[in-house]
């Protein structure tokens, strides 16, 4: 009868053995069952009565309209991605500052390069007109 | 490291010069003196005056080979400057951008020929990619140019993933990126390793277009403006080729005995496929594309085995290529019509152009007493000599044969062929263009006469 609780008869000592989680994986295997069975139920039972208000999209109760494929101004994009750009700049700077004592003053002379060349670009964009809003 | 340092402060300069002058004219000149100046920087550290000092962890590593053919492929972008400079200009608005796009990608040569890193290789591939991709699409107007750069851009990123992952299994397996390590490792765990370098392989394969990898070639090439074209097919090309061989040399030569059929399976797909699609080419700009997929099947040979032969050769290839094809895409860029038809005539109209351009195609068949000659001539020596089946050599030569067939097309359409529209016209070319395009054709020849000429740097 042990098998029926899950109890098996030689308990396992070692807890943290593979062993000791098979509830949970029984567990998780009835849970996806249950919820497959439950919709595969609801959809074979349910009855189906569409009207064209139901077939609409769900905005939050907003009527929709238009598209969302719009044409969009491409100053949105060059904007988004130079930000992404001086982001992941920033990223070099945590291993930088993990390492920082390590590295000493030819470290910090590297860096300091790293943003030096940083600035140029960013110099260069501002320099070209890249974040001027108005034409 | 001169090169790669100089090369990456002249594309900032470059820049920025677009930001401060609006002459083009002096953008212009701006652009081949600092190539001129990165070709003498270069040719000093040949001679020992290295500028810089700096401890790289042996993550690169300067060798004599690697510093002759920075120069040969500085010497070549010097030369593709003077010739198409003013076509440059003709592409966009942007002229400052692709000349720094230019510089950042000879800086990524001078990393590809000079890597002892697994991270380096992928580094200087990355550095040569990424501008050609935006070089690839710089003709925003043209539709064509920007189907080849997203499809060359999502094609490229692939093969990166591809190689990024072999990169990865190779130092599970050995748990280094070293090249020198990897020629060493201990061996265990074998189906990593293989499997590792079988990606990087497939990877590079793709980067320099040997079938079956080569799909994207084509279409990009012939979708790209034709003045970048000619330098993707030509110094671009080599460099990889350069860095090719080096990873050959040090991380398969170990293994070489699995890797030969693999290898040998590529050379014979691309030497067959680029030479028989050629033939069937109604423009010689796409005719061209294919040539190049079958000049990179020879250019494979150098990879068979480790040695004197295949490195020499790889030199000379790259040279007698290089220079060829850039003074093919020259004179192709002042013609109206891309097709065979728009050549007929040519000799009567412009006879100094048809007759370097007859130099050009000559060498890139290999006919005698042109650099291509000797250099499809070492490249069979280095494979005949690392114990390659006789039937592979018998096979390239065959295809060498055909491929005389459509480079000949081009010369009996400008000799023997007289132009039937009236509407097939030249554009108008410069004594100076003339005068560089003779001087190219002279070192072709020299190069087929005295190819020794070209190695003395290397062994000293």
């Amino acid at each position: 009868m042990n098998w029926i609780f899950l109890q098996v008869k030689n308990p396992i000592t070692d807890v943290s053995s593979a062993g000791s989680y098979l509830p949970i994986a029984i567990q998780l295997i009835f849970a996806v069952l249950f919820i497959a069975a439950m919709m595969g139920l609801t959809h074979w039972l349910g009855p189906k009565r569409n009207t064209a208000d139901k077939l609409e999209n769900f905005a939050s109760g907003i009527e929709s309209h238009g598209d969302a494929r719009q044409p969009m101004a491409i100053k949105y994009f060059l904007v988004a991605i130079l930000f992404v750009l001086f982001d992941v700049e920033v990223i070099f700077f945590y291993p930088y500052a993990v390492n920082f004592r390590q590295l000493g003053w030819e470290g910090f002379f590297a860096v300091l390069m790293f943003v030096g060349f940083f600035l140029a670009g960013f110099f260069y964009i501002i320099k070209k007109g890249a974040l001027n809003w108005e034409d | 490291m001169n090169a790669i340092i100089f090369s990456a402060i002249f594309g900032v300069v470059m820049m920025f010069s677009g930001v401060f002058f609006s002459s083009k004219q002096l953008i212009r000149n701006l652009a081949i003196g600092l190539m001129a100046a990165l070709l003498v920087l270069n040719a000093a550290e040949l001679q020992g005056y290295g500028l810089f000092d700096i401890n790289l962890n042996n993550m690169l590593h300067f060798t004599s080979f690697g510093l002759v053919f920075n120069c040969i492929a500085f010497a070549a972008t010097f030369i593709y400057l003077l010739l198409s400079a003013r076509d440059i200009e003709q592409v966009g608005v942007n002229l400052a951008e692709y000349f720094a796009l230019i510089f950042f990608i000879l800086c990524g040569v001078g990393i590809a020929t000079s890597f002892n890193s697994l991270l380096m290789l992928f580094l200087a591939i990355e550095i040569i990619s990424i501008p050609l991709y935006i070089l690839t699409g710089s003709d925003k107007r043209n539709l064509k140019s920007n189907e080849a750069s997203l499809k060359y851009f999502l094609m490229g990123a692939f093969s990166t993933g591809i190689m990024l992952m072999g990169i990865a299994l190779i130092y599970g397996a050995t748990g280094t990126f070293s090249l020198d390590a990897i020629a060493t490792a201990t061996k265990g765990f074998e189906t990593l390793l293989t499997g590792g370098l079988l990606l990087l392989l497939i990877a590079m394969s793709f980067k320099v277009s040997a079938a079956p990898f080569h799909f994207w070639t084509p279409d990009v090439y012939d979708g790209a403006p034709t003045v970048f074209t000619s330098f993707m097919a030509t110094i671009v090309k080599a460099a990889i080729f350069a860095a090719f061989i080096k990873l050959f040399e040090k991380a398969y030569l170990p293994s070489v005995a699995s890797w030969k059929a693999a290898l040998t399976f590529i050379i014979v797909a691309t030497l067959f496929i680029g030479n028989i699609t050629a033939v069937f080419q109604q423009s010689v700009k796409r005719m061209l594309a294919y040539s190049s997929i079958a000049q990179a099947g020879f250019m494979l040979f150098a990879l068979f085995g480790y040695s004197d032969f295949g490195k020499e050769g790889i030199l000379l290839y790259a040279a007698a290529y290089s220079a060829a094809t850039i003074g093919i895409f020259a004179i192709l860029l002042k013609m109206s019509d891309y097709t065979f038809d728009g050549y007929n005539g040519l000799a009567k109209r412009e006879p100094v152009l048809a007759f370097v351009n007859t130099i050009f195609l000559l060498s890139l068949a290999g006919i005698p007493l042109t650099a291509g000659f000797f250099a499809k001539y070492y490249m069979l020596v280095a494979a005949v000599k690392s114990g390659a089946s006789l039937w592979l050599v018998i096979f390239a030569v065959l295809c060498a044969a055909v491929s005389v067939y459509y480079y000949f097309r081009v010369i009996q359409a400008m000799y023997f062929k007289t132009a039937t529209t009236e509407d097939v016209t030249t554009a108008p070319v410069t004594i100076n263009f003339k005068v560089i395009l003779i001087v190219l054709a002279a070192i072709i020849v020299l190069l087929g006469l005295f190819p020794h000429w070209l190695f003395t740097k290397v062994y000293f």
